[in-house]
C-alpha cells in the first residue's frame, strides 16, 4: 500500500461510467423520439436519429471516463496522500498524512456490483470542498487498505459495537413529517417525470372528473385520499429507513468512531473521537410523542452534507427507543444520564404570550385581508349583501379556537423542554419543542460565551447564556435562564473564564 | 479530552456581570450618527413626500407625515448616543470582554487561549473621524467579537498586542 510508485483508480471504473451514462442516454432517447415523432418524421430516420444519440452520449462518457482514468494516480508516501488528476487541467494535490481527519468510504448500487468504492478524504477543515481528497474509484481491498494506513491501523482489530440495527426501530421511521407529506409529493415527483416523457396523465378532463368524484361525495373521497397519501408515505419513509440504515453499525476502534450504514448504497464514516467536542439527543415532536429519539455528533470539522445527500452528516443513530438513545450517547461521549433542571416561571410566561400573540396576530391578518378585500372588491353600496358571507367570522373563529389549545399547548411543551445542567465533563443543555434537542456539549470544547438579554428577558431576570464552540452548530444556547443561576452556570462550566467579569452581592 | 474540575456551588450571593472597562472612542458618537442620518434621512423624506404628491393633502396626514419625519431624524439622532452609553470593551491578559446593544443588550467573552484572527478595519467615513474597529475571531462560526469605534491608532496597538498573545499560546484553539 505504501510506497513511492503511482498507482491508477481501478479500471473497473470504466464499466461503472458505461451503466450510468445510460441514466443520461434514456431520457435524451425518449425525449429526443418524442420530438421526432411530433414533427411527423416516419419511422426509421427516428430510430437511427436516437439510436446514433444514444450512442453519441454512451460513447462521450466513456470517453471521457478513459481519459480521466488514465489522466489520474495517486500514491501514499509515509507522509503525504496525493493526486494528479485533471483531463483539461492537470491539478495535483496532496494532504500531509497527520492531517487526516475523515475517511469516508461508499458504494452505490452500480459500483458495489464492479466490487468498487468511492473513497473521500477529508482534513476536517472548515473550508469548501476543496478539503477533501476524492478518490473515485478503488477496489473495495484497495479502499479498506488506505483507509486503515491512512488511519494507522495497520490491521484489523476486535471493534466494540456501540450500536447496531434493530429492525423494530423502522417503527420509528414513519414518524416524520414526510409520513404526511410523502403521497403528494410522490405523486408530484411522477406527474413531472411523466409530463417530460410527454405521458400527460393529468389531462383536464381527468382532473374534472376527479374534482367531480372528490365534491360529489366528500365524506367517502376526502378520507379515502388522505389514507392513501398516507399509506404511500409511510411506505417511503420505510424504504428510505432500509436505505439508509440497513447494515447499521457503530463502532469504536482506537481513537475514533466508525459508522457503517446502507442497504444499497454502503456508506462508512470514520470520526476521530479528538474531534468529538459532544453529543445531541434530538427529538423531532412525531418521534419523541412516539418514544423515540436518535443520536448525532458534536464534532469540528464535520462539514455539510452534499448536495446529492439528503441525510444529515452528523447523525450517528437511526431514529431508535429513547432510552437507547441516552446509552448510546452514553457510550459515545460519556453524557451522564443527569435531568436538567427547570428554568423560571418568567420562561413560561413568555412562551405563553408569543403563542397566544401568534394567533391573534394570524387571526387578525385573516380578518384584515377579508375585510380589505371586501372593500376593495365591490362598492358596499350597489350590492345588498355584506361580502365576507355568513360563514366566514364563525369558521374564522371557530379556527381561532382550535388553534388556541394547540398554540397553548405548544408553549408549556416549549418551557418543559427548557434545561440545563452541568456534569463533570458536559454542559447539558436542553430546549425546543418541534425538535426537543439535548445537548452535551464538552466543557473544554467552549471557546467563548455570550450572554444576551432583550428589554423584556431583562424585565423579567431572564438571560440567554450561549456557549460557542468549533464543533457542531457552533453555538448552544441555554435559553431564558435565571439571570444568577445562568451566569453561575456559565462561570462553573468554564472556570476562570467569565468569574473576573462577575460581581457578586451578599 | 481535558476534563475541567467543577467549582463547587458555595459563593454566596448573586452574580451579575459587571460593565467591561473602556469606552469606545467619543469620536464615535459623531460616526454614528452620520451613519444614521445617511440611512434615515431618505426615509424620512420619503413620507412627506409621498404625502405632498401622492394624496391629496387631508391635514391629519400631513400631520402624520412631518411627525413620521421628525421621529425618524430624532431616532437618527439619539440611537447612537444610546449606544455609546451601552457599549463597553475590555481586554485582559486572559480574555476579550465586550458589550453592546441598545434594546437586547449582549456581552460576550473570548478567552485569549482560543483567539484565532484578529483583525482590525478602516472604512472610509471611519477613517475622517480616525477611528477602527478591531474584530477577534475564534474558532466558533458564532463566535467573532467585534470592538468597534476605537482611536485607530489604539486599535492597531490592540491588535499588535493581542496577536502577540495569541501566537504565544499552543494548540489550534478548538
Amino acid at each position: 500500500m505504501i510506497g513511492e510508485s503511482w498507482q491508477a483508480l481501478s479500471p473497473r471504473g470504466l464499466r461503472v461510467s458505461g451503466i450510468r451514462s445510460l441514466a443520461i442516454a434514456a431520457p435524451v432517447v425518449t425525449v429526443l423520439a418524442r420530438v421526432l415523432a411530433g414533427l411527423d418524421w416516419p419511422l426509421w430516420p427516428i430510430v437511427a436519429a436516437t439510436g446514433g444519440a444514444g450512442v453519441v452520449v454512451v460513447a462521450g462518457a466513456l470517453a471521457y471516463e478513459a481519459a480521466r482514468l488514465r489522466a489520474t494516480r495517486w500514491r501514499l508516501t509515509a507522509d503525504r496522500l496525493e493526486v494528479r488528476t485533471g483531463v483539461a487541467v492537470r491539478q495535483h494535490r496532496s494532504i500531509p498524512r497527520d492531517r487526516v481527519r475523515s475517511v469516508d468510504v461508499r458504494a452505490d448500487p452500480v459500483r458495489r456490483a464492479f466490487g468498487l468504492t468511492l473513497v473521500k478524504v477529508g482534513t476536517g477543515e472548515h473550508a469548501d470542498a476543496h478539503s477533501e481528497l476524492v478518490l473515485d474509484s478503488l477496489t473495495g481491498h484497495d479502499a479498506e487498505a488506505l483507509r486503515r494506513s491512512l488511519l494507522r491501523q495497520e490491521a484489523p482489530v476486535a471493534d466494540v459495537a456501540l450500536a447496531q440495527l434493530r429492525w423494530a426501530w423502522a417503527r420509528y421511521a414513519p414518524l416524520s413529517v414526510w409520513s404526511f407529506a410523502g403521497g403528494a409529493l410522490v405523486l408530484g415527483a411522477l406527474y413531472k417525470t411523466l409530463d417530460l416523457l410527454g405521458l400527460d396523465l393529468f389531462t383536464s378532463d381527468v382532473a374534472a372528473g376527479v374534482w367531480d368524484w372528490v365534491t360529489g361525495r366528500p365524506w367517502m373521497a376526502v378520507p379515502a385520499l388522505l389514507a392513501a397519501n398516507a399509506a404511500l408515505g409511510v411506505v417511503g419513509a420505510l424504504l428510505l429507513f432500509a436505505e439508509s440504515w440497513g447494515r447499521y453499525r457503530l463502532e469504536r476502534e482506537p481513537g475514533r468512531l466508525r459508522l457503517s450504514r446502507g442497504l444499497l448504497t454502503n456508506r462508512s464514516l470514520t470520526l476521530q473521537e479528538r474531534r468529538l467536542r459532544g453529543v445531541e439527543i434530538s427529538e423531532p415532536l412525531l418521534l419523541r410523542l412516539g418514544g423515540g429519539a436518535r443520536v448525532k455528533a458534536v464534532a469540528t470539522g464535520l462539514g455539510k452534507a452534499g448536495e446529492d445527500e439528503s441525510e444529515d452528516v452528523a447523525a450517528l443513530t437511526p431514529p431508535l427507543p429513547r432510552e437507547l438513545a441516552v446509552q448510546v450517547a452514553a457510550r459515545v461521549a460519556g453524557m451522564a444520564p443527569v435531568s436538567p433542571s427547570p428554568h423560571p416561571v418568567a420562561a413560561r410566561r413568555r412562551r405563553i404570550v408569543w403563542s397566544l400573540a401568534t394567533v391573534a396576530s394570524l387571526a387578525a391578518l385573516a380578518a384584515g385581508a377579508t375585510w380589505l378585500a371586501a372593500r376593495g372588491g365591490r362598492p358596499a353600496a350597489a350590492s345588498g349583501q355584506s361580502w365576507p358571507a355568513g360563514w366566514f367570522w364563525p369558521s374564522l373563529g371557530a379556527a381561532t379556537a382550535l388553534a388556541l389549545p394547540v398554540a397553548l399547548w405548544l408553549a408549556a411543551d416549549a418551557y418543559r423542554a427548557l434545561g440545563h445542567a452541568l456534569s463533570e465533563r458536559h454542559l447539558i443543555c436542553r430546549r425546543g419543542t418541534l425538535t426537543r434537542r439535548t445537548v452535551a456539549l464538552d466543557r473544554g470544547g467552549i471557546v467563548g460565551w455570550t450572554l444576551s438579554a432583550t428589554v423584556s428577558q431583562r424585565r423579567s431576570g431572564l438571560l440567554t447564556v450561549t456557549a460557542t464552540t468549533a464543533a457542531g452548530d457552533g453555538h448552544y444556547d441555554v435559553a431564558d435562564v435565571g439571570r444568577g443561576d445562568g451566569l453561575d452556570l456559565a462561570a462553573r462550566a468554564v472556570p476562570g473564564l467569565l468569574e473576573p467579569f462577575l460581581v457578586r452581592s451578599q | 479530552m481535558r476534563v475541567l474540575p467543577d467549582i463547587p456551588k458555595t459563593r454566596l450571593g448573586v452574580a451579575e456581570l459587571r460593565p467591561p472597562r473602556n469606552r469606545p472612542d467619543p469620536r464615535a458618537v459623531a460616526w454614528w450618527t452620520i451613519q444614521w442620518l445617511i440611512l434615515m434621512l431618505p426615509v424620512a423624506a420619503a413620507g412627506p413626500a409621498a404625502f405632498w404628491f401622492l394624496t391629496d393633502r387631508p391635514l391629519w396626514l400631513g400631520v402624520a407625515a412631518v411627525a413620521f419625519a421628525a421621529g425618524c431624524v430624532v431616532l437618527a439622532l439619539v440611537a447612537p448616543r444610546a449606544y455609546y452609553r451601552v457599549q463597553r470593551w475590555e481586554v485582559t491578559e486572559e480574555a476579550v470582554y465586550t458589550r453592546r446593544g441598545w434594546l437586547t443588550h449582549t456581552w460576550r467573552v473570548a478567552p485569549m487561549s482560543r483567539v484565532q484572527t484578529v483583525d482590525t478595519e478602516r472604512g472610509p467615513v471611519q477613517r475622517l473621524f480616525g477611528l477602527a474597529d478591531v474584530t477577534v475571531t475564534t474558532a466558533s462560526a458564532a463566535g467573532a467579537i467585534k470592538i468597534e469605534a476605537l482611536d485607530h491608532e489604539l486599535a492597531a496597538e490592540l491588535a499588535a498586542r493581542l496577536t502577540a498573545v495569541t501566537q504565544a499560546t499552543p494548540g489550534d484553539a478548538t
